[in-house]
């Protein structure tokens, strides 16, 4: 059976919730609703001209205007395969906190347990009725959902603080910080959205221009003298408080110097 | 009436034993990596278990989604360090989908020779590291002897030994070289006799057989419902293979091959033993296969990348607004990447369906009422990587 | 040793306790020597056998040829590492443990004849000393996993008390059976039978089933591959030891292989003629005797003995024949060596079957233990008896 007539005949079974087979895709999906979706994959896994044995996956993905979860279904005995889509509307001031909820179908198959729970963690999609709905990638205490383009990235895990970019402590000399390659900045979005080029070069943006030669071309991560009087140089040994100093230290020079930049 | 209850409870003060909470990993000999199993025990007998994963998480899908789809191909070859080949495989076809390109003759039936060698790579050390859970450690250096081997063939197109980046979107990143061919063919030769030996010192040695026949039973019902798939769900009979049923390079539909599939030989059917005789039996298929592959490679010529996707090479992909849902038959099971790109220069959504991820799912359900040193043998038997698995 | 203690006396001019002490320190010096030599040796003999059967060469550099320094290396290593501790574990217990270890198998070499009078004692209950003292490795092991508080430790060590104590018995059995024939439990006795009839192991059909019985079980007692649950490194870690670092944790290894040459001594002086070639060849097991009593002679020369002894060490010398003194010795050492051969013969079938075997599960090595390995014991020492009483 091919997707059309697959699509049909859930059409026929359950006539409510199931849309239109959308056949521009590369891979042919129906649109179900959120209610209907355990009737689907029921009717879907127990119709013997169906015969989908196997959830394949479950995958969320965040757009500008919803929150989609893709089911991949297919039939071992049949050799077809069909993709099913719930579509949760991303709903007007929602924040990064907006978590949509979709029934679980864990229940239908349990293969959707670790998909689930792995979209909860790094999607934020909830699963109403998940027997385990804890998080399975990251830590439990872990805050946010990385996958989400708002995701804010934290500046600690517990007592360890967290630096991007940073210069790895074991390049750097005793006391040293590159003012270049300062630590993001705190609650900076790591990503920009899908189509705006990338500040990093080569990541989906353009090649950055071509720097004049001899000046700047040293490679980023040789570690450079500090400059005199800023922040001082740290005395060993000083630990946590160290850190926070020294971050301090930094964002002060960026700003010193994105002054004289402006002046 | 009141003595009896008092002796029944008695009775059981006596037989009670307290309950062991033991952490298999995520530093653990046998775990394949930093996985973490939670065993609650009842002296060696495992009477509850929880698995705890992402140790080795590296969000490699956020990576995905931050650059573009040439350069996450080496990215691939991180999730499963031991399949490479086949991850960039994947991957390639996945983007040749959406961009609505195919790869040249030549290019695939490269790309199928390389990923069947890699293919049988990764059996061996599924094999080698079997050898070592259930306690023999001498296959495990007979089969690295081989791996080196495969790693050296596989070096000269490629030029890298375990991460290939080699099958790229279009076709494969160069030729081989013309002596590279009759070397395979040699190796095929080699191997075959190898094989043998293996079997004779680990698969039909009485102490292995007891130790993985009857224990572990993935029924058919339970493997499919739990998304398994590769050898472990044909270790439970399930004649299932990719390859051979959805071919998604075109190079397998003409080879000849079987799918082996378990029989319960020494025991039930889905035991542990029967999971590690397809992968052993799957390696003398792949040798048919690359037979089959040499003798095209020689005759055919022409490119080994599509031409337009050279031109398109010069700036960063751009595919067309879409989606797109690939799945191919890695080692370990099916190797999906759905992607989702609303014609930007790199994915909004990069998911991967990651075989050993599903099959280690069946875990929880394996583990309960089985021994200590069972446990070992069923985490061996699932073949998984960590890196798979985390992602 | 009453001839070293005879001798101290001698030298020193003085009776009891300084020549005694004297004689007790270079016997537990002479045999602590042996042992670590006989360790490094074997640790070193391992990795090349392991080596070879996994087509590698193993240890090559140090100390040049094919590296046989590696394992002095090691034991220096060893040395200077340093000793962990795990934070709430029992201390004392922690560090008495491999000491506890070590003796019970260090024990088991005093009542070991190496040749007829290289003996520390030849103790009338040689063999039962020998299986008794085993046991005391056990306790050692148990308060090593207790006291690690680990649970991979505690694992390690019940597993290693269930299967050491289970194995004693099939290995008992067994050893019943050369007892039976040779009608002593001291182990010298065993070089004089089976130099005068013959191989132990040539006596009988059930003789051989004892041998199989007795080499399974030991392995069982060594810890030793498929036996190896106690330290099965693939789930346990490293089992009863997995807390230990440096010194402590190479006492468990030297333990692991003088158990190893304990049990193959064993094996070779019960079964396989000891001192002596097969078929009595060169009637090695008696050159021994006559070594001794030309010593004997010597030193009642020395000692101005009373005539009955001068006599007997003439009729020695006469039995002697065409050797000079030395060649006695020479001769007696022949045996030592004939014995040694035999001995690391048997750690190599061991180290064999190590690296070409897979592990046994827990409960399987019970089931071997109790359901074949006693029986054909037991069948072994039945059958034994009605042979000897009417075949022999």
């Amino acid at each position: 059976m091919n997707e059309t007539k697959l699509h049909s005949r859930l059409r026929e079974a359950c006539p409510s919730g199931v849309g239109d087979l959308d056949t521009s895709a590369k891979d042919p999906f129906v649109v179900v609703e959120a209610a209907a979706l355990v009737e689907a994959m029921v009717f879907l896994r127990d119709d013997p001209a169906c015969a989908m044995e196997m959830l394949h996956l479950v995958t969320a993905t965040e757009r500008e205007a919803a929150i989609e979860v893709a089911y991949h279904l297919c039939s071992y005995t049949h050799h077809h395969s069909l993709t099913l889509k719930v579509v949760c509307p991303r709903p007007e001031g929602a924040d990064q906190e907006w978590s949509p909820s979709v029934p679980s179908v864990a229940s239908v198959y349990p293969s959707a347990d670790w998909h689930e729970r792995e979209q909860y963690d790094l999607l934020g999609v909830r699963f109403d009725g998940h027997p385990d709905p804890r998080r399975i990638l990251l830590p439990e205490e872990w805050i946010g959902h990385p996958l989400r383009k708002q995701y804010v990235y934290p500046t600690s895990s517990g007592d360890i603080p967290l630096e991007l970019d940073a210069t790895p402590i074991y390049e750097r000399p005793e006391g040293w910080t590159d003012p270049e390659h300062a630590p993001r900045a705190a609650g900076t979005p790591l990503v920009q959205p899908p189509n705006a080029p990338s500040a990093r070069p080569h990541a989906g943006g353009k090649a950055p221009p071509p720097k004049p030669k001899g000046e700047g071309d040293e490679p980023a991560t040789k570690p450079k003298p500090k400059p005199k009087g800023d922040g001082g140089a740290a005395p060993k040994g000083e630990g946590g408080d160290d850190m926070a100093a020294k971050i301090a230290a930094i964002k002060a020079a960026k700003a010193k110097k994105k002054k004289e930049g402006d002046g | 009436m009141e003595a009896l209850e008092m002796y029944a409870v008695d009775d059981r003060a006596d037989v009670y034993t307290e309950e062991l909470k033991l952490n298999l990993g995520p530093q653990h000999p046998s775990t394949h990596g930093v996985l973490r199993v939670e065993l609650r025990m009842d002296g060696e007998i495992i009477t509850h278990s929880r698995c705890d994963i992402g140790y080795l998480h590296r969000c490699a899908e956020k990576i995905g989604e931050n650059v573009t789809f040439l350069q996450f191909n080496p990215y691939t070859d991180r999730m499963d360090y031991l399949a490479s080949m086949n991850n960039n495989l994947a991957w390639s076809l996945t983007v040749e989908k959406l961009l609505g390109v195919e790869a040249p003759e030549r290019a695939q039936w490269l790309r199928m020779t390389c990923a069947e060698l890699n293919r049988i790579a990764s059996h061996l050390i599924a094999f080698g590291t079997y050898g070592i859970d259930i306690g023999a450690n001498t296959p495990f250096f007979y089969a690295f002897r081989e791996r080196e081997s495969i790693m050296g063939l596989l070096e000269r197109p490629a030029g890298a030994r375990m991460l290939y980046n080699y099958i790229q979107p279009g076709g494969v990143r160069r030729d081989v070289d013309e002596h590279w061919v009759d070397d395979v063919l040699a190796f095929c030769d080699d191997f075959e006799k190898r094989w043998l030996e293996y079997n004779t010192l680990l698969s039909h040695n009485r102490i292995f057989i007891a130790r993985t026949a009857n224990i572990g039973i993935l029924t058919k019902d339970v493997a499919l419902a739990n998304g398994c798939t590769g050898p472990v769900l044909r270790g439970s009979g399930v004649k299932w293979d990719l390859r051979r049923d959805v071919p998604y390079l075109k190079p397998y539909d003409e080879v000849d091959f079987d799918v082996p599939v378990g029989e319960g030989t020494y025991g039930t059917l889905g035991d542990c033993w029967d999971r590690y005789w397809v992968r052993m039996r799957e390696m003398i298929e792949s040798i048919r296969i690359i037979r089959q592959g040499c003798a095209r490679l020689a005759e055919i010529g022409g490119d080994t990348m599509d031409k337009q996707m050279k031109r398109m090479y010069k700036t960063p992909l751009e595919p067309e607004a879409g989606e797109a849902y690939m799945r191919c038959e890695n080692p370990r099971g099916e190797l999906g990447f759905y992607v989702v790109t609303e014609g930007g220069k790199s994915p909004i959504r990069c998911r991967a369906r990651a075989p050993s991820f599903c099959n280690l799912s069946v875990l929880d359900k394996l583990l309960p009422g089985t021994m200590l040193a069972d446990a070992v043998a069923i985490i061996g038997s699932l073949d998984i990587v960590l890196g798979e698995v985390d992602r | 040793m009453e001839r070293l203690i005879a001798a101290f006396s001698d030298l020193t001019g003085t009776e009891g306790v300084i020549p005694l002490s004297l004689a007790y320190a270079v016997c537990i010096g002479s045999l602590l020597g042996f042992i670590t030599v006989y360790a490094m040796f074997a640790i070193w003999m391992e990795r090349k056998v392991a080596a070879h059967m996994q087509v590698r060469y193993g240890p090559m550099e140090t100390g040049g040829w094919h590296g046989w320094a590696q394992s002095v290396a090691d034991a220096l290593k060893l040395l200077f590492k340093e000793d962990l501790f795990p934070r709430d574990g029992n201390k004392l217990l922690f560090f008495i443990a491999p000491a506890v270890v070590f003796c019970g198998v260090f024990a088991g070499f005093i009542a070991i004849p190496f040749a007829a009078g290289i003996q520390i004692a030849d103790l009338d209950l040689g063999i039962f000393f020998i299986i008794s003292i085993a046991a005391v490795e056990v306790v050692g092991v148990i308060m090593a996993g207790w006291a690690s508080n680990s649970k991979y430790s505690l694992f390690g060590a019940v597993r290693e008390a269930a299967q050491v104590v289970s194995y004693e018995l099939p290995s008992a059995t067994a050893l019943l059976v050369p007892i039976l024939v040779v009608g002593s439990f001291r182990l010298g006795d065993f070089n004089a039978y089976q130099a005068q009839h013959g191989w132990l192991i040539f006596s009988g059909p059930f003789m051989w089933i004892a041998a199989l019985v007795y080499f399974i079980a030991s392995l069982a007692g060594c810890k030793r591959a498929p036996f190896d649950l106690p330290e099965a490194e693939s789930e346990l870690v490293s089992g009863f030891h997995t807390e230990y670092s440096g010194m402590r944790f190479s006492f468990f290894f030297l333990e692991e292989y003088a158990s190893m040459f304990v049990a193959s001594i064993l094996m070779a002086t019960l079964f396989f003629g000891g001192t002596t070639l097969p078929f009595n060849l060169f009637d090695l097991g008696n050159w021994g005797d006559y070594a001794d009593a030309g010593r004997l002679a010597a030193q009642a020369a020395a000692a101005n003995a009373p005539a009955d002894l001068v006599a007997q060490a003439a009729r020695a010398a006469a039995a002697v024949g065409p050797f000079s003194d030395l060649g006695n010795i020479l001769a007696a050492h022949l045996g030592i060596v004939v014995l040694l051969l035999k001995t690391f013969f048997f750690i190599f079938v061991q180290m064999w079957l190590r690296w070409t075997l897979p592990r046994l599960r827990v409960d399987q090595v019970m089931a071997m233990g109790y359901k074949y390995l006693l029986p054909w014991g037991l069948f072994a020492v039945m059958g034994t008896a009605v042979w000897e009483t009417y075949a022999a």
